[in-house]
């Protein structure tokens, strides 16, 4: 067990330090100078003083090498350096944001989940029927519809022609919903697909047809071993949609004003602020292998075969 | 309550300046001038007394420290003053300087209002300002190319004396900038202390990608906020923001996006209230590529450019037409129209070229192609390129359009003609610094990289001239110049638009501005 965790840390150290390097290159030939942007944020022209001042100031002006070194101190000791934008470190930036984001990403995950489990149930048991074709239908508009078109379209309903839903802020319930349905629905709608054809494909297994031969209930046949089985796949794309969500959702945070780390990221991209694009980069890798990780674990306690194994 | 549709007119420093005055329901001097209308409306005023205005914002401003990359928004919010302001004709006008007096060349006096009190209940005095002055001068480049100081020294407990390194007569319009915002240094010293200002307005609680909630300061030196509170929410995307004011969840919408205007004009619970600005969208010709060098080339696609055409249907009415980089409405924004040249037949007959059998220009083989850079970050610019490449392809001239995500980055290169652009050309209310970055060759603002020895000798006549109506002269002067010699076509002076709540918000457009309808 010890091997397996050393393992699992050295792979993690290993990922942070290439996505760091990779990150840094990336940034350093991406066009476009942080300081000239800073200082015309208002569209105002800046001095050449300015400009050389604010350079130096940031760093921008050392060999890139010592930039480089600098950078990769930052990561691991967990601060990934000052935001030109705030003047304040970036890891501080990134976490005040996340409880947003993690709000934002849990409430999404559910809505795909049970949007997932829901649709996917039903359409495998009518499977021939209306409903089948209404969960085709969904999952047609759930890979298709952009998630900005489908959140413009429930803030246009909900807040502007019924006045039910607040469009746009972080508050109660209310305020989460439209964003977490925008977020998860149409995941949720694709999911729910691969659910119902992993289900019927158990349908037809024997251990199923043992089952009914002992006499157990259709219900607890579904339920116990047709959906359990059925379900284990789903669960790494669910783990990995989740990670992408807690990486921060740049589209539906900046649609309904959602203050959390996509919205936060896409305002630094723009203004090139290059600590907190890096810091982010390393943030979300970091996250991608904890859930996989987390997703590894939870998979072997679900799957006596792979204990084994 | 009497509102009114009319679009007023206004320019873009004074709609800041009126954006302050929507929050603090008029200023000491506005107010005063209002005193009399004021009185009659008493038994209004008292009802707006409690009244809290919320307004879906387009900055998302990182801090409320006024001397940094944020002092805009502070100012906006109505919480911050300068020593001096500008008035309806972008003049400099008094605020928390009473006075101001040129002693020589590189030294100015000013004297300060005695009654002041910041918003932690200290009195403003000579110090005070002295520190904060120097405060924004080390904490903002803007202030410091501004300002261009190199001694500030205390006379009397509301006397200061400025001494400038070299003579900067732009000094005074520049102290109305909002990087040189009046604080208490020492507010400041405190980690995730609000700063303690001087306007009618105070910071209540400021949230990070959230919002900005101002309250009325009761101390307030001149005549106190009609609005209790004021909340400012961050909201970046113009759809988001029209959406929060139909929705009823906002009472003002900033910047609403062109080409939803319409929703706001036809839905009867909301109105348009627009300000001429003094930004300008231009197209500019990099005066080193092999086609732009030309003149001729230039004077071509300048004429070719449908102004009125793009005001009425890319900018729905909500602009003027540029003729130089001042607006009009500016003291030294009224230029002569340069008079009709030769056609785009002579013009390019004369340069060598010849159209070909398909129609379209070409010299020595080489057809007439230029490449046009436009971004996203202002849609209507893309659209403007469309109108401007459809409208060149009809007198023979291919344009390729490349849109790319950081303009000021490409532009740097060489690889460009023509590019679409947009500036703030007299944020100050003053052409000198404006001038002097874009148009100097020395400097990397000048994106066009245009070169005239008479224009850089009347900057720097203009620099040195402290009388308004001369530098206003060599302003205009400047202008012609540039006109004559065309490194860019300005195209539109595009207005502010803001969406707004009719009833329930208190704020109507008057002649000049907005106001709170009873004031």
């Amino acid at each position: 067990m010890l091997r397996f965790w050393l393992e699992r840390v050295a792979q993690m150290l290993l990922v942070i330090f290439c996505v760091a390097t990779l990150t840094f290159i990336l940034m350093r030939v991406s066009p476009g100078d942080p300081a000239r942007i800073l200082l015309t944020t208002h569209n105002i022209p800046a001095s050449q003083e300015a400009i050389d001042a604010l350079r130096e100031e940031m760093g921008l002006t050392d060999s890139l090498w010592s930039q480089y070194i600098r950078w990769l101190g930052d990561v691991f000791t967990w601060q990934w350096g000052t935001s030109y934008m705030s003047k304040e470190p970036v890891a501080g930036e990134l976490l005040k944001r996340l409880p947003a984001t993690l709000e934002l990403a849990s409430a999404g995950a559910l809505v795909m989940l049970l949007a997932t489990c829901l649709i996917g149930l039903v359409t495998a048991i009518f499977s021939t029927g209306l409903l089948d074709r209404m969960g085709r239908l969904m999952a047609l508009l759930g890979a298709s519809i952009p998630s900005f078109w489908l959140g413009f379209l429930l803030i246009y309903f909900f807040s502007v022609r019924l006045g039910w839903l607040p469009s746009m802020g972080r508050g109660g319930l209310a305020h989460l919903l439209m964003p977490a349905v925008t977020l998860g629905l149409g995941l949720g709608a694709v999911y729910a697909r691969v659910l119902r054809t992993n289900m019927l494909e158990m349908n037809n297994q024997n251990f199923v047809k043992a089952s009914r031969a002992r006499g157990l209930s259709k219900g607890r046949i579904l339920i116990f071993q047709v959906f359990k089985h059925a379900f284990l796949p789903i669960l790494s794309m669910l783990g990995t949609s989740f990670a992408f969500m807690l990486g921060g959702n740049v589209i539906v945070e900046t649609i309904f004003s959602w203050p959390g780390v996509g919205k936060y990221i896409i305002e630094a991209i723009t203004a090139r602020d290059y600590p907190v694009i890096q810091g982010y980069v390393v943030f979300t890798s970091f996250l991608f292998v904890a859930i996989h990780l987390a997703v590894e674990v939870f998979y072997v306690r679900l799957d006596p075969r792979l204990r084994a194994s | 309550m009497n509102y009114k549709k009319k679009p007023f007119s206004l320019s873009f420093g004074i709609m800041v300046v009126c954006f302050m005055l929507v929050l603090a329901g008029c200023s000491a001097n506005a107010a005063s001038e209002n005193n009399a209308a004021a009185a009659n409306n008493a038994a209004t005023a008292s009802e707006n007394a409690n009244k809290k205005l919320t307004m879906a914002y387009t900055w998302n401003p990182a801090g409320v420290d006024p001397h940094g990359d944020d002092s805009w928004d502070v100012m906006r919010s109505g919480a911050g003053e300068t020593l001096i302001k500008l008035n309806e004709q972008l003049q400099p006008a008094a605020w928390l300087a009473k006075e101001w007096k040129q002693e020589d060349a590189n030294t100015w006096t000013l004297k300060l209002e005695n009654n002041v009190t910041f918003h932690d209940g200290k009195k403003m005095d000579a110090e005070s300002v002295k520190a904060s002055l120097l405060r924004s001068i080390a904490n903002s480049h803007l202030a410091k190319d501004l300002l261009l100081v190199k001694d500030i020294e205390v006379l009397a407990p509301d006397e200061l004396k400025i001494i400038t390194t070299q003579p900067n007569s732009a000094i005074i319009s520049s102290l109305a900038d909002p990087s040189t915002i009046i604080l208490d240094v020492d507010s400041m010293k405190e980690a995730g202390s609000y700063p303690a200002m001087t306007g009618a307005f105070k910071i209540k609680q400021f949230t990070k990608d959230v919002s900005l909630v101002v309250e009325r300061y009761d101390g307030y030196w001149g005549q106190p906020a009609k609005l209790k509170e004021v909340t400012m929410k961050f909201v970046t995307d113009g759809n988001t923001r029209l959406m929060a004011l139909q929705a009823g969840e906002v009472d003002v919408a900033t910047d609403i996006p062109i080409d939803s205007i319409e929703l706001v004009e036809k839905d009867s619970k909301l109105e348009v209230l627009s300000a001429p600005s003094v930004r300008t969208h231009m197209v500019l010709f990099n005066m080193n590529s092999a086609l732009f060098k030309e003149k001729a080339n230039r004077e071509v696609v300048d004429q070719a450019i449908p102004r009125e055409a793009i005001i009425e249907s890319v900018m729905r009415g909500y602009g003027t037409k540029a003729k130089s980089p001042f607006p009009e409405i500016l003291p030294f924004g009224k230029v002569a129209e340069q008079a009709a040249g030769e056609t785009t037949e002579q013009l390019l007959t004369a340069g060598g070229w010849q159209k070909n059998a398909a129609g379209m220009w070409e010299k020595e083989g080489k057809p007439f192609e230029a490449t046009l850079l436009t971004f996203p970050h202002r849609p209507e610019l893309s659209v403007m390129a469309e109108v401007i490449q459809n409208q060149l392809l009809n007198e023979g001239i291919t344009v390729k359009i490349r849109k790319v995500e950081n303009i000021d980055a490409e532009l740097a290169k060489s690889d460009w003609d023509l590019a679409m652009y947009s500036m703030l050309t007299a944020h100050t209310g003053d052409p000198q610094y404006f001038l002097n970055i874009f148009y100097q060759s020395a400097s990397e603002s000048n994106v066009s990289h245009y070169v005239s020895k008479p224009l850089e000798t009347v900057i720097n006549k203009l620099n040195d001239t402290p009388a308004t109506e001369a530098r206003n002269a060599l302003a205009i002067q400047a202008q012609d110049i540039i006109n004559e010699d065309l490194p860019q076509s300005f195209i539109v002076h595009p207005d502010n638009v803001f969406g707004v709540r009719k009833g329930g918000n208190g704020l109507c457009s008057a002649s000049d501005r907005i106001l709170l309808c009873d004031s």
